[in-house]
């Protein structure tokens, strides 16, 4: 039942340490809020009842975008996705996430929810996941014993599931330099142009080799398509070293699509999830090739 | 449970109010500061109705605790006329039939003022991407991508005017 | 009284007279109403599709900290009301048995609303679950779980009609086609919740200040729900944002509850509803099992139309009475059926039940008959609109089942509708996966209900030339507001924005059936006219005293009256109003009534002339499918 929030104590750590001594120290009694857009609409609908709420908001550096050519990205766990979506570092150097940043939510929803945020939440269907786990992204977590880094790939464990533990705080992305002869697409499919969660999301990251269209590196990956956002690593294999043609394209997306564990839900079935697994996986693969044909 | 004190300053004005901490700003702003031009309808962000504008940018206010909301510029629907002269977007929203019900109208035209901000001389693609957080049950949404259209416009002429 | 010969306000765009406190977000709603004093209302719903209620407890909830009243359904005298006299089966608050996941079975008021909300989880309500039933035709099968001990066979209504001679049209078709059409259930989000605002005052009157499309509809239930007399009942309409009946038509438990717990604490109660309560709580659009069978001639002209529709009633009647002779009068109205048999059942089952909404059963009809009129036109080779304007209804057709036209601009709308959208260049000749359509309707401008369907005015033409206009019409958002207005303004010759336009307040305004069927314009609008003309005829006669004219002779307009055809030979308008008080002691109201003079429809038996105005449409949709995912794009 849809009902009032429930009473908590607001807390304001003003550094990591900080939080992560709060979290240490009440445990599963304390939700940390980022955007809260994931997080206040579930604690309406019962799902959580914390007795501390704890921000992120007083911590300075959470949000920062830092870029090096050399090392890559780095990438605050408490950016807005609007930030991401604007931001002109993000889109010269890592556009794919500019693009699924793009199609979260309305302006309203992304000028206040974080990537941290949509990470921990950790929906099958979240819109982030795909596009940093072809990106190869590794996840910075802040513990009471230091910082650990962990493949975003090992972050999710089942749905609305995360490694954290209660006293665990991811704070930072670390994505690596991307090739320059690369280029990716986000799609994400719903009944709704706007709005809408995903009911198949794909992210797609070729880097080519040479002048032909000779695949050197493919990264695939999918949301809504398993318990977690998950990256298909047998369509991968398909493309790895090959001439991307029509045949190997459709190949990798019929791979794809035998690969993933999507379920029937209310919202629609299995069958109709891996059908579209296909046809979206191959239209991603593609668009990524036209960008770099052009 | 202790009531905390949080500073407000919400459409210019600065305000001083008690509340607890679960509140969100749109509770305090319709309750607490009588500003019941933000609306509540679905209360989790899908409906737009409670948009208002936190240092310029559009959220839902439904979704913001009130002490989020400390030390930042807030503007509400109730900010955007001055001395009883209409905003150009309210004016284009009057004049292009772009108000049925009414309960939608603050919170889009909320949501325009920071998107033309943003981006004054927008297409209608980007004019429904920046208001497709927005749900009307009345207009069909034709007449309010026109009047969004036409106040860009009015906008952009007074600009000019002023060099 | 000489008509005004050339329009002057009607025909011109007006904004919406409130638009402009609505844009700066001054406009208040039911819920940005606070009262000194008021508490807070919950509703307790139940969590069972059907029960018996055993025992509600509600000593905890009242022992919270905060709470000022907790109330069941055993605080009302259980007197069941509804929208027909043979048809009421709602109670304030259920008493013994629940029907539907979310009907209401207790009510709290407290200081603020998080203590309700807890107040809620402390009231113990032991149910005995009982079978349920969720599909309609498993709902009429003997040895089905009951919804009503004298429903036999979870039958709510029925109606069942034939005109002309079933047989002899379908022998006459050379082509019949059947088809079994399923609709969904619907709720409108329409985005301000219901709210209100109950006070039971020391007089024992009763006052809900509440979103109301049909004030007097619910007063009239209010009052027989709380066993009072109606005028120690008072409904005050709030500004309404966005209604489309949807619940917003009559007495909920929720004003019910809001008045009682006033009664218990004697202080205002406001309650709003969420809007998951909105879209569980009942009010639904009919889902409905269509059977349809057409049959047409080699020329494609309709013989025959033979429908079976079963309606998902849900669990309480609530209007579903007329709702079953809709499908069967919707069906009727857009093109010419010689002979049909129409046999609608609506049908209990343990759900939200579904009432009038946004159309109230016309988009499911059209949708079943447009589309299997498609699909004879494909087999008998003829192009979509051609089928349509062959049959489509024509000015001053009288149809078999006493549907009157008088005006009737179908085929024009088919002709402008084929032009516009580009048919005859577009139709087989879009890309693969591209396709165009069409559909058509016709509808009403106000049903006729015998007396219920009237509307009524007063006004007051004040001594600075303005008016006072109450009716008891209801703005929703669609422009009565301002449309009113502008009908006293061309019959006065003044400007709509000095004709203020009040809302409706039960102990005030006239009496209305309310805002449903798009009537207003056509009924209200008529008893605005005729009270204006009553005023008109006050003020004329005065004034052609002091013009010493003929008051037959005066025209009305730019806030002057004149002698027809020498404009000089005239006076300000204003000066005649305050002459008639000043001088005369005569103040000016005007008053109107109006029913439209559609004869009886009687509906059980299915014939009638079922408004004075119809209205017709015509509407293309080019639609794209993407043939990999399925997705349609318009």
């Amino acid at each position: 039942m849809f009902r009032n929030l429930p009473k908590f104590e607001f807390l304001s750590p003003k550094s990591i340490k900080e939080a992560i001594s709060i979290l240490a120290k009440y445990g599963p009694e304390a939700k940390l809020i980022a955007g809260g857009t994931d997080l206040l609409s579930e604690m309406r609908w019962g799902e959580w009842s914390p007795q501390y709420v704890i921000a992120l908001s007083q911590i300075p550096g959470l949000d920062e975008i830092q870029f090096d050519k050399t090392t890559g990205l780095r990438m605050g766990a408490a950016c807005t996705i609007g930030e991401i979506e604007r931001s002109k570092v993000i889109g010269a150097h890592y556009p794919l996430l500019a693009q699924a940043a793009s199609v979260l939510g309305s302006t309203e929803i992304r000028n206040r929810a974080t990537v941290g945020g949509n990470l921990c939440t950790a929906a099958p269907s979240a819109d982030m996941p795909p596009s940093l786990l072809v990106l190869n992204a590794k996840a910075v977590i802040a513990t009471q014993e230091g910082e650990k880094v962990v493949a975003l790939e090992d972050f999710f464990t089942g749905p609305k599931k995360t490694i954290l533990n209660h006293d665990e705080m991811l704070v930072r992305l670390e994505i690596p330099p991307v090739e320059p002869t690369s280029a990716g697409e986000y799609i994400k499919f719903g009944r709704r142009n706007a709005m809408e969660i995903a009911m198949i999301g794909v992210a797609a990251l070729i880097t080519l080799k040479g002048r032909n269209n000779t695949c050197k590196e493919a990264k695939l990956a999918l949301a809504t398509a398993a318990p977690t956002p998950i990256r298909s690593k047998e369509a991968e294999k398909v493309l790895t070293g090959k001439k991307l043609t029509r045949e190997i394209i459709d190949l990798a997306a019929d791979t794809a699509s035998k690969e993933a564990s999507p379920r029937t839900s209310w919202r629609t079935t299995e069958e109709y999830r891996r059908d579209l697994i296909r046809a979206l996986t191959r239209r991603a693969l593609q668009k990524a090739l036209d960008k770099l044909k052009s | 449970m202790v009531k905390q004190t949080i500073d407000l300053k919400v459409n210019g004005q600065a305000y001083e109010v008690q509340t607890q901490p679960w509140r969100t700003l749109a509770e305090v702003l319709r309750d607490q500061l009588n500003l019941t031009g933000t609306k509540i309808s679905c209360a989790e962000g899908h409906c737009g109705a409670c948009t208002v504008l936190v240092n310029g940018k559009a959220v839902n206010s439904c979704l913001m605790l009130i002490a989020e909301a400390q030390g930042k510029e807030i503007l509400t629907i109730e900010g955007l006329s001055k001395g009883g002269e209409l905003h150009p977007i309210q004016d284009a929203f009057v004049t292009h039939g772009a108000v049925q019900c009414g309960f939608c109208t603050p919170g889009i035209i909320m949501g325009t003022q920071a998107f033309l901000l943003e981006n004054p001389d927008p297409s209608e693609a980007e004019i429904k991407k920046a208001l497709a957080g927005h749900l009307c049950r009345c207009t069909g949404y034709v007449q309010i991508i026109e009047a969004v259209k036409a106040a860009a416009d009015t906008m952009k002429s007074s600009r000019s005017k002023r060099r | 009284m000489k008509e005004q010969e050339t329009l002057n306000v009607i025909g011109k765009p007006y904004p919406k007279k409130d638009a402009r406190i609505k844009v700066t977000g001054e406009c208040r709603f039911a819920g940005d109403i606070a009262v000194p004093g008021m508490l807070h209302g919950k509703m307790l719903r139940s969590p069972h599709a059907h029960a018996r209620i055993l025992n509600i407890d509600t000593k905890k909830a009242e022992a919270l900290k905060g709470v000022r009243a907790v109330i069941t359904g055993k605080d009302f005298p259980g007197i069941l009301y509804g929208n027909f006299a043979h048809t009421r089966d709602y109670l304030p608050l259920a008493i013994d048995r629940v029907r539907y996941v979310g009907e209401e079975v207790a009510a709290v008021a407290a200081e603020d609303e998080d203590t309700a909300w807890e107040a809620l989880d402390l009231i113990d309500v032991s149910y005995e679950p009982l079978p349920a039933v969720f599909d309609p035709e498993e709902a009429m099968q003997e040895g089905a779980p009951l919804l009503y001990d004298n429903k036999p066979n979870n039958i709510s209504s029925k109606s069942e009609w034939e005109f002309g001679d079933l047989e002899k049209g379908l022998k006459a078709s050379s082509l019949i086609r059947q088809d079994v059409f399923h609709t969904q259930p619907l709720k409108h989000g329409m985005l301000e919740t219901h709210t209100c605002i109950g006070f039971w005052d020391a007089d024992g009157k009763v006052t809900l200040e509440a979103c109301k499309q049909s004030p007097y509809v619910a007063w009239r239930q209010l009052a027989m729900g709380l066993g009072l007399p109606p005028h120690k009942v008072r409904v005050k309409q709030t500004f309404i944002g966005a209604g489309n009946s949807g619940g917003k038509q009559e007495a909920l438990p929720m004003d019910f509850a809001a008045v009682m717990l006033s009664s218990r604490t004697g202080r205002p109660v406001r309650i709003v509803h969420s809007m998951e309560e909105v879209l569980i709580m009942g009010h639904m659009r009919h889902a409905y099992k269509i059977d349809l069978k057409i049959g047409v001639n080699k020329d494609g002209f309709i013989q025959a139309m033979d429908c079976y529709a079963i309606a998902d009633g849900g669990a309480h009647s609530s209007i579903g009475q007329l709702s079953i002779y809709l499908m069967g009068a919707w069906l009727m109205m857009t093109y010419k059926i010689p002979n049909v048999r129409y046999r609608g059942c609506r049908v209990f089952t343990n759900k939200s039940f579904c009432g009038a909404l946004r159309g109230h059963c016309v988009p499911q009809a059209r949708f079943a008959f447009e589309g299997l009129l498609d699909t004879i036109a494909d087999e008998l080779g003829m192009d979509h609109f051609e089928i349509r304007k062959r049959n489509a209804i024509t000015p001053g057709y009288e149809a078999p089942n006493g549907f009157k036209i008088t005006t009737c601009g179908l085929r024009e709308a088919l002709d402008k509708a084929e032009e516009v959208s580009g048919w005859r260049q577009k139709k087989g000749k879009l890309p693969k996966y591209r396709g165009i359509g069409v559909g058509a309707s016709g509808f009403i401008s106000g049903s006729n209900i015998m007396g219920m369907s009237a509307c009524s005015a007063m006004l007051k033409v004040q001594e600075d030339g303005s008016v006072a206009l109450q009716s008891g019409a209801t703005d929703v958002g669609q422009g009565c507001d301002t449309v009113l207005p502008m009908i006293v303004a061309e019959v006065l010759g003044i400007e709509p924005g000095d004709v203020s336009f009040a809302l409706v307040d039960s102990d005030l305004t006239p009496i209305d059936g309310g805002t449903w069927s798009s009537r207003v314009t056509f009924y209200a609008g008529n008893a605005v006219k005729i009270a204006a003309l009553d005023a008109r005829k006050q003020i004329a006669d005065v004034a052609a005293e002091i013009l010493e004219a003929q008051p037959e002779d005066l025209v009305f307009r730019k806030k002057r009256i004149y002698v027809k055809g020498n404009p000089d030979q005239g006076t300000e308008l204003d000066k005649v109003i305050r002459h008639c008080q000043n001088r005369k002691g005569m103040t000016i109201m005007g008053r109107g009534y109006y029913n439209a003079p559609c004869g009886h429809l009687d509906f059980a038996k299915g014939y009638g002339n079922f408004t004075a105005a119809y209205s017709f449409y015509a509407q293309v949709c080019e639609v794209e499918v993407d043939p990999e995912t399925g997705q349609v794009q318009q």
